[in-house]
């Protein structure tokens, strides 16, 4: 047998290094469903759609026409420091995500708490409305109408940047563009600032908005639906994108303790890793997306048979959903039957960077409310989509342990697991 | 419980050299890196200095399958990761193990791409739009096509915060195997000489100087007034320090210590050092050396005028007296202004120095700005045996990161 020259080293354990317990102690989100944790959560569970025709731009040219855009956003009702007409709309989303979930952590930010508060956050497209405008300047031979704020209004990092000057924060202000999964990757490097201690709260999640190349792109694929969004269902039709933010405010939980502070769950610990197979496609036995699986539950110390609920990536296209099913299936046996997954795919769309996120908001929830969002629109279960994937009701249950699955192009896999806060009486 | 991380291998390609020792070679004979950029007249815009590698032809490093599905930043991140990967010396098997990662810091990506793919489809149409440009138009394009081209199956993960994201993404890997589980990280950053950040950093006036003897791009020069947009990518391998002595890894250097801090006041008189300050205090913090212990500090500074008084107020600040005792050097009145590759290349440099005991002197500084408080800044190259180096990143809108590299 061939060694390898990278070896683990078993004295080094994992828990020796994290040792603390990181805790979800606030909620922000804003969807095309609803906007707060209440809204946001009622409309879930009711099962209720945030699909409309794309009205951003002109979608005539194109063989489809339904986006889950944000219809009634007003970024003023957020953001009051920065100039709003100024940044964009990805960072609006943002801002509002997070003074959500500031307010919902009841925390206010100070001059004793500024330096060691810390933004980390996800997103596939950044401000991709920068670039379409210079795009359409560009076509029109406009180029030198433009302006200084396409340095400052576009590239990823001022989505983090921006809600970091609106809320006055200044600890570690990073972006993981991680494409669809970037949501999971952005928490799960906020607890690593945790447990290093590099930081004391973080807000962590992702955003998106609605973007024309986005769409384009989706549509020259194939890969948009013209309807629904049918997650696991015989006839899927494929994705539908869409816009969105979710933030959770996270911190260590002696601290959350000692503040006296709604403590939603713990984030027990994370996996992430390559397929390093194939851009867009997925690796076609899973195998990537089982490592993730199984390397965050060893990480958490969890075994396979105590997870209650898993938030599936389920974006609804044909492969997509049949790879999923094969991947958790690889990383749980026999059990993978047993543990209800669905997809709010189903009713937001592909809200992109911000999906993961969404999605820890949800596993969040379900932990703190004993409750299961639906998989909508799920009439007839492709055959080879076998597992329960609570179809068109929500379902009360107790949950104590779920993952959050999110896969991105570029083949990166995903998995968060989240726990009843451990160690506390309920 | 931190562990410690070891530098096991370093590739780099830019405009002086690809490898790290010509590189440091280069920049020791304080050669320049620019041209002047004549390709964007057509469009109304004028000469300035900087440039793409024009003779880079990726081929060259990734024989033997097409390149087809890359775009530039792909290749070139694909390039740097084929050279850190043979310097570092690690074996197919270990390489096949899953357990090597990929870390990218990257500030604009395939910007140029996704503005191509928008563009045709503007102009021919949404049918026309090209399915392997939508596939690099994600901001993790280059991670993910370097992972597939050298088939790391580890970690893989990208990191912006604008000019500071390579120091950052090497930040970011370390505490992945300082804190985590993870053994050997390949992390660098990487951006791509384009039309798109041409233009974005000209009309936001940070190339504000033209191609002429007057106007300079010199770090901490009286007349600097802008810097020079060029392009790089560049690679470092990062292991577990135990792991990589059990394969009996040449150890380059060692990451003692990094921190990194935001202020959105940078603009505002008084807050300017605010975030350089945090940050270098912490990174030395952290790597438990005082700041007369640092040999040498690699400046991020490029010849803006704000960013550059900036740092040098931020490392008076922190060196309190001791920074006629450190010298400071400044790479980027050579090589010029990479963005995401920008502090991976400064870390490499800094790494030859630390092998070769010279520092690079700071090309053309014949004039330092007496606004700039009094620091030892490194004008000629000279010999200095060190054992420590302070590696700084500033980005454009308040990001500061710091980072300790000591010999092995």
């Amino acid at each position: 047998m061939i060694r390898s020259q990278l070896q683990i080293n078993e004295d080094s354990h994992i828990a020796m290094r994290k040792p603390h317990a990181v805790v979800v102690t606030g909620l922000g989100m804003v969807t095309s469903i609803g906007t707060g944790r209440d809204e946001f959560w009622n409309s879930l569970l009711a099962g209720r759609c945030g699909f409309g025709p794309v009205r951003s731009f002109d979608t005539s040219r194109y063989p489809v026409h339904v986006g889950g855009e944000i219809a009634d956003f007003n970024p003023h009702n957020f953001v009051f420091n920065l100039d709003a007409g100024l940044i964009g709309r990805s960072s609006q989303l943002a801002i509002a995500a997070a003074r959500l979930a500031l307010a919902d952590g009841t925390l206010t930010v100070s001059n004793t708490n500024r330096d060691r508060f810390s933004v980390c956050l996800g997103t596939t497209s950044g401000e991709p409305h920068f670039i379409e405008h210079f795009d359409d300047d560009y076509v029109k031979g406009n180029l030198l109408q433009v302006g200084n704020g396409f340095l400052h209004g576009y590239p990823c990092h001022v989505i983090a940047t921006n809600v970091a000057t609106e809320f006055d924060l200044s600890g570690e202000v990073v972006m993981i563009p991680t494409a669809c999964a970037a949501g999971n990757y952005a928490i799960a490097h906020a607890c690593d600032l945790l447990h290093a201690d590099k930081t004391d709260f973080v807000l962590a999640g992702g955003a998106d908005s609605f973007s024309r190349i986005t769409y384009t792109g989706f549509a020259r694929l194939g890969a948009i639906a013209p309807e629904l969004c049918q997650p696991f269902d015989r006839e899927r039709k494929g994705m539908i994108p869409a816009e969105g933010a979710a933030i959770l405010l996270l911190e260590r939980k002696e601290q959350a303790l000692s503040r006296g502070a709604n403590i939603y769950c713990e984030i027990a610990g994370y996996g992430l890793t390559c397929d390093a197979h194939h851009m867009t496609a997925a690796h076609p036995e899973g195998k990537g997306a089982a490592r993730a699986m199984k390397i965050a539950l060893q990480e958490s110390n969890i075994a396979p048979q105590e997870v209650d609920y898993i938030s599936a990536h389920g974006t609804g296209t044909v492969t997509n959903d049949r790879l999923e099913t094969i991947a958790v299936k690889r990383a749980f046996g026999d059990h993978a039957y047993k543990i209800p997954m669905s997809s709010i795919k189903s009713m937001l769309g592909h809200t992109m960077g911000a999906a993961s996120a969404i999605q820890a908001v949800v596993c969040a929830l379900a932990i703190a409310e004993s409750k299961i969002p639906p998989t909508m629109h799920l009439y007839n279960r492709d055959p080879e989509c076998d597992l329960d994937y609570v179809p068109n009701v929500a379902r009360q249950c107790q949950v104590k342990v779920a993952m959050n699955n999110a896969y991105a192009f570029g083949g990166n896999n995903s998995s968060l697991v989240l726990t009843q806060p451990r160690g506390l009486e309920r | 419980m931190r562990r410690r991380v070891a530098i096991t291998g370093a590739g780099v390609i830019s405009s002086l050299a690809s490898s790290p020792s010509e590189l440091h070679a280069a920049l020791c004979e304080q050669r320049s890196g620019f041209r002047a950029i004549e390709e964007f007249a057509s469009q109304g815009f004028g000469l300035r200095p900087g440039g793409n590698l024009a003779l880079f032809q990726a081929e060259r490093y990734l024989p033997g399958k097409s390149l087809r599905p890359l775009d530039r930043t792909g290749r070139l991140v694909a390039a740097a990761a084929a050279l850190a990967l043979e310097n570092s010396g690690l074996n197919q098997e270990a390489l096949a193990s899953e357990e090597v990662g990929l870390v990218l810091g990257t500030m604009f990506s395939s910007m140029h791409t996704i503005g191509q793919f928008d563009r045709r489809a503007l102009v021919e149409g949404p049918s026309c739009a090209s399915p392997l440009d939508f596939a690099n138009t994600v901001i993790n394009s280059g991670a993910g096509q370097t992972a597939i081209w050298h088939k790391l199956r580890g970690i893989n993960s990208t990191i912006s915060t604008g000019a500071t994201s390579g120091l950052m993404a090497l930040s970011y890997a370390v505490d992945l195997i300082s804190y985590g589980t993870q053994n050997a990280i390949l992390v660098g950053g990487a951006d791509e000489f384009c039309f798109e950040s041409f233009c974005g950093l000209e009309r936001a006036g940070l190339l504000k100087h033209r191609y002429i003897e007057e106007d300079c791009s010199i770090p901490f020069h009286s007349r600097r007034n802008g810097l020079a947009l060029t392009e790089a990518s560049a690679l470092l391998m990062l292991e577990e320090w135990e792991s990589a002595l059990a394969r009996d890894a040449t150890i380059l250097g060692e990451v003692r210590g990094h921190a990194n801090a935001y202020d959105s006041r940078y603009q505002m008189e008084g807050y300017g050092a605010n975030a350089m300050v945090r940050a270098m205090r912490a990174a030395l913090a952290e790597g438990g050396l005082f700041a007369p212990e640092v040999d040498f500090i690699s400046a991020s500074a490029n010849g803006s005028r704000l960013a550059d008084k900036n740092e040098a107020l931020a490392i008076k600040a922190v060196f309190n007296g001791h920074a006629l005792g450190s010298p400071i050097v400044a790479i980027k009145s050579m090589i010029g202004e990479t963005l995401g590759a920008s502090g991976v290349v400064q870390a490499i440099d800094a790494i030859e120095s630390l092998r070769t005991g010279t520092l690079p002197g700071i090309a053309g500084l014949d004039n330092a700005d007496p606004e700039l408080p009094a620091l030892d800044l490194c004008t000629k190259t000279r010999n200095l045996q060190a054992r420590s180096g302070l590696i700084n990143s500033v980005g454009f809108d308040g990001q500061a990161c710091s980072l300790l590299i000591c010999t092995p």
